[in-house]
């Protein structure tokens, strides 16, 4: 069985929350930015995010996107994972 | 008698990694001959637990690395923690198991990335480089008769940090948000001769949030500040829990106010930032007045060379997140790999408004602080 977009979503709405310390962010939609005034995902918590990403789901997203364009909106981040799980 | 309160609890606790802290070197690397102890930190183990400061290891490593440590320091851990979980997960086991609460520890750990973490999940543990942990036993929160200014001033800078690392974690709103409410001011200004010396310290002790990816020479340094056709740039912070001094700094080449027409594209040889600024808005603000400067220089392109390593992924992100993008082929002569972003459109990155921009050099404070 493999885990669906929508179910690493959600998962990764719960990680975005625990590394910023905002909970309200476990209610964003997928289209929301992750950088900018999205969510404003700023170095030091997007590391933490990458981290827990790796820890997961074993994925270094780092060592394969150089230019970091999974973490354009909490969509397609979890496309991203989806299609490496 | 030196105030302990001002300095932040006493640490009756220090929890240390192994690889490349405690021991030169990774201890899974040589299965012959494991190897050899950081002899100074090995010291100042053996000194703090001579205090009665319980001394404990949390490490990604087998059980083994742990006994091997404990051999070479010749004294028993109060607590081991070898296994592939979190170090946040490791620390708060080894608490619960002494007894000691997240406010009276220390954790040493040689990795930024490790330390950040800690950090975020665990704000009241005192959280350390090797390269601190190696004077701590000076600083009052090891051993409460304070002995030099400095110390007292090192101290006292990480005193600062688990305060502001215990409101940002009782804050609710967005990061920006927490920066406006603590006072934030980071100040850009041009380099002055002065700011030399902390230039070279910078050079040498960022490696992660350093984009050279190799120190900068003290001479190599004067000449970029004496050079007309580079602006040697200087990034201060301060908010309401203290004042971190000179944290980092920027090389802007084709400088916009020497003679003749700018080029098309400028570049960045250098950023340079202290870890201890990561998270406080402090880089996001430089890179987006670079993109600014050269912009109002009448660049239409910058350029910022970078070395890709698994560690300054902090770095990566930064670039991203105000619009830096790399072509993969797009290598600089030395070969790092080039990030640019595109200067018009009319949608450069906006200057935060905790951001003053000084056309003078700022006099540095008497004491700088460190990395």
């Amino acid at each position: 069985m493999t885990t669906s977009v929508d179910e690493i979503a959600g998962e990764l709405r719960d990680l975005l929350a625990e590394v910023t310390g905002r909970d309200e962010l476990r209610f964003i939609p997928a289209a929301t930015a992750l950088f900018g005034s999205g969510v404003g995902l700023d170095s030091l918590a997007g590391t933490l995010l990458l981290r827990q990403i790796q820890r997961r789901y074993g994925i270094d997203v780092a060592a394969e996107d150089l230019n970091l364009d999974s973490l354009e909106t909490l969509g397609t981040l979890a496309g991203f994972i989806a299609d490496r799980i | 008698m030196p105030n302990p309160v001002a300095a932040g609890p006493v640490v009756k606790c220090v929890v240390w990694d192994i690889d490349n802290t405690l021991l030169d070197g990774v201890y899974l690397e040589s299965a012959q001959q494991p190897p050899p102890a950081d002899p100074v930190l090995l010291g100042v183990v053996r000194e703090l637990a001579g205090r009665g400061i319980l001394q404990a290891v949390a490490s990604k490593n087998p059980p083994a690395a742990a006994e091997y440590v404990q051999q070479l320091a010749g004294l028993d851990f109060a607590a081991t923690e070898c296994g592939w979980d979190s170090k946040p997960e490791a620390i708060g086991r080894i608490a619960a198991g002494l007894g000691v609460l997240p406010g009276a520890m220390a954790f040493v750990d040689d990795d930024m990335l490790e330390r950040a973490e800690v950090t975020a999940v665990l704000p009241a543990v005192l959280v350390l480089t090797p390269e601190d942990a190696a004077e701590a036993a000076g600083w009052p929160q090891f051993s409460p008769p304070v002995v030099t200014a400095e110390a007292r001033r090192r101290g006292q800078l990480y005193a600062e940090r688990r305060r502001r690392q215990e409101a940002a974690s009782a804050f609710g709103g967005s990061r920006q948000e927490f920066l406006r409410q603590v006072g934030t001011r980071v100040t850009i200004a041009p380099a002055g001769a002065a700011d030399l010396p902390r230039l070279h310290e910078l050079s040498v002790r960022t490696h992660q949030l350093n984009s050279a990816g190799h120190p900068v020479g003290a001479d190599e340094l004067a000449r970029l500040l004496s050079s007309a056709a580079n602006q040697v740039t200087t990034v201060r912070l301060a908010d309401d829990f203290g004042d971190d001094g000179l944290v980092g700094a920027a090389v802007l080449a084709g400088n916009g106010a020497a003679p003749g027409p700018a080029p098309p594209a400028m570049t960045v040889p250098l950023v340079m930032m202290s870890c201890r600024a990561l998270g406080r808005g402090t880089l996001d603000a430089l890179l987006a007045w670079l993109c600014r400067t050269a912009a109002a220089a009448g660049a239409t392109k910058l350029d910022v060379p970078c070395r890709v390593t698994d560690r300054n992924v902090p770095f990566r992100l930064a670039l991203a997140a105000v619009g830096f993008r790399a072509e993969s082929a797009a290598r600089a002569a030395d070969g790092r790999t080039v990030f640019s972003r595109p200067l018009g459109g009319g949608d450069l990155p906006a200057l935060p408004d905790y951001v003053v921009v000084s056309p003078r050099p700022v006099s540095p404070p008497p004491v700088s602080p460190q990395p």
